[in-house]
């Protein structure tokens, strides 16, 4: 079984095992380990900017309600989970509603979750307190800029803090237009039968760009006559570790696949790249789920947004230039290869460049945009929360006790 | 009155020839269907929406779609490595507009796409719009309703 102490074995300072991205018991410790103690994306404010509107997401596998309440404007954000008899009481990816009502007993809940009712109320003694039986809430809900995060743990780091470095530059997003953006523009929505975490290592992964994408940059040079010139680019380019599992990458010059200067990876699932929001979603050890979101400018002319709408097609999205040959040889292809496992030969490589890392005084990690330091961030973070042994893995291990042994 | 100016066989054997090109791996020849100032258009999440304020799936002219089929014969385009294999079921035709050298025409379709050992099922609605030129029929437009188009796709890197 795995636990805190011996997940260490699947991670070097240099390396990763190819088990991290197949076993089953391990994608369930990333979910209790990680998504249910860090911080996690669960919405933009424009996407619920009016009072009642409301979106239904996830957290690791949890379903969720991201609403705005209709009396006091605030966001909550509930288990979708009818308090009855467990029936998801919202179905609608988004929308606008003052109550919930579950269609199964008809119990409803107000769109701050408290329960307003149900039918023949006369069957619950009074020991029933109906005041404890709303929709439950998450423990914590934290907006920076706009994004709304939630975390399922009621201790930890603040939102501010785990942001931490990554703060400034999703200031700059939010900065890129004076009246802001927003994420209204609707999402590319894809799929692959393969693990969470390969979505994730490829927002930041440069190294890969001259070889998958090469036939993306041969039509770019054409329309453009001017090279790549990706050594000099490498070498000019930089990715920094910005510390809790986030990372940069600094790009020098347009690369004519979006409006953005640099990628940022916000631990656990979160990415800036292009001109879009990357929301990836682990659905199990081997199917992911992925939103992009593009980005609009508030108050940019239609011809504006939509440049920057044909832009981000003609890379990303499941039929984009970019993303469909990420999607063959960065998913498909490594979930093939994964499953030949010779002696000595399970472990996937994430030292590129471990030699010429330098730290400045905040402790930032940079190196060159060829180098796997985004990836050695990932790791470090995925660790740290991994062998987590805090007071509560007792407890989350008897939590978990009916699906441990599951066959 | 439709009825009248184009007759409904031809332009669903417009439509037959144009899958068979697309069937057999013929994309130059599927091109030049296109006119120059043409759009392939797949819309994402919902069948109308205005390409200008919400994403597509695809929204191609026709310089992006030479692009889209250079790509695709270039030998770069691992998506397409291996390549998929395809055939397109086209039903339920229809002319709902017409004018001397215009029709709008709708259709249903069914796409089997086979691509490392997967078949997947597609469906959804055409509307074709055509002009005629001097010898033939010319598509100034191809719009891709998807049944699933606000469902988690997968790699859409073949053309439908």
């Amino acid at each position: 079984m795995i636990n805190s102490e011996n997940i260490t074995q699947y991670i070097k300072d240099t390396a990763v095992h190819g088990d991290i991205y197949t076993d089953e018991e391990i994608f369930k410790q990333e979910m209790t380990s990680i998504f249910e103690k860090t911080w996690v994306y669960v919405g933009h404010e424009s996407e619920i900017a009016n009072s009642g509107d409301y979106k239904t997401t996830v957290i690791g596998t949890h379903p969720l309600i991201v609403t705005r309440d209709s009396d006091t404007d605030e966001v909550h954000v509930v288990f979708n989970r009818c308090r009855h008899r467990a029936a998801t009481v919202c179905q609608q990816e988004k929308g606008n509603a003052n109550y919930f009502r579950c269609a199964y007993h008809g119990w409803t809940y107000s769109n701050n979750g408290d329960l307003t009712g149900m039918p023949f109320q006369d069957g619950y003694g009074e020991e029933f307190d109906r005041c404890k039986m709303g929709l439950i809430k998450v423990p914590r809900v934290g907006i920076y800029q706009g994004f709304i995060f939630a975390s399922l743990s009621e201790e930890g780091p603040t939102l501010e803090e785990h942001l931490g470095n990554a703060r400034p530059y999703i200031d700059y997003v939010v900065n890129t237009c004076p009246e802001g953006i927003s994420l209204n523009a609707g999402a590319h929505k894809y799929r692959f039968d393969g693990n969470w975490k390969l979505q994730v290592e490829n927002t930041i992964d440069p190294y890969h760009l001259s070889v998958t994408h090469r036939s993306f940059f041969n039509l770019m040079s054409k329309k453009t006559g001017k090279k790549i010139n990706f050594s000099k680019m490498h070498k000019n380019e930089k990715i920094r570790d910005l510390g809790n599992g986030h990372s940069l990458y600094e790009l020098d010059g347009d690369l004519g696949i979006g409006a953005l200067p640099f990628n940022l990876i916000v631990f656990p699932n979160l990415g800036f790249l292009g001109s879009q929001v990357r929301v990836t979603w682990p659905v199990s050890v081997n199917k992911t789920n992925v939103f992009l979101y593009p980005i609009m400018l508030k108050g940019a002319s239609v011809e504006e947004n939509a440049a920057r709408l044909r832009k981000h097609e003609g890379f990303y999205g499941p039929a984009g230039f970019g993303t469909v040959d990420d999607l063959e040889v960065g998913f498909d292809r490594v979930m093939e290869g994964l499953n030949a496992k010779g002696k000595d030969g399970e472990w996937l490589e994430i030292s590129r460049g471990l030699e010429r890392e330098e730290v400045d005084e905040k402790g930032i990690i940079t190196a060159t945009s060829s180098d796997e330091v985004s990836a050695r961030a990932l790791y470090k973070a995925w660790k740290k929360l991994m062998t987590a042994d805090d007071s509560n893995v007792e407890t989350r291990g008897k939590k978990h006790e009916p699906t441990v042994g599951r066959p | 009155m439709s009825q009248l100016l184009v007759d409904r066989k031809q332009i669903e054997e417009f439509l037959i020839d144009e899958a068979a090109y697309l069937d057999e791996g013929k994309f130059s020849e599927w091109l030049d269907l296109f006119t120059e100032d043409s759009f392939y258009w797949i819309p994402s999440n919902q069948d109308d929406i205005d390409p200008n304020t919400h994403v597509s799936i695809i929204y191609d002219d026709k310089n992006r779609l030479e692009e889209r089929v250079w790509r695709l014969q270039s030998g770069l385009a691992y998506g397409q490595e291996p390549k998929s294999r395809t055939r397109h079921l086209v039903t339920n035709v229809k002319v709902l507009h017409c004018e001397e050298d215009k029709v709008i025409v709708t259709s249903n379709f069914i796409l089997v796409e086979l691509r490392r050992s997967i078949q997947t099922i597609y469906s959804g609605r055409l509307e074709h719009h055509l002009k005629q030129t001097d010898t033939t029929w010319k598509i100034a437009s191809k719009k891709v309703e998807l049944i699933n188009n606000n469902e988690f796709l997968g790699n859409l890197s073949f053309l439908f």
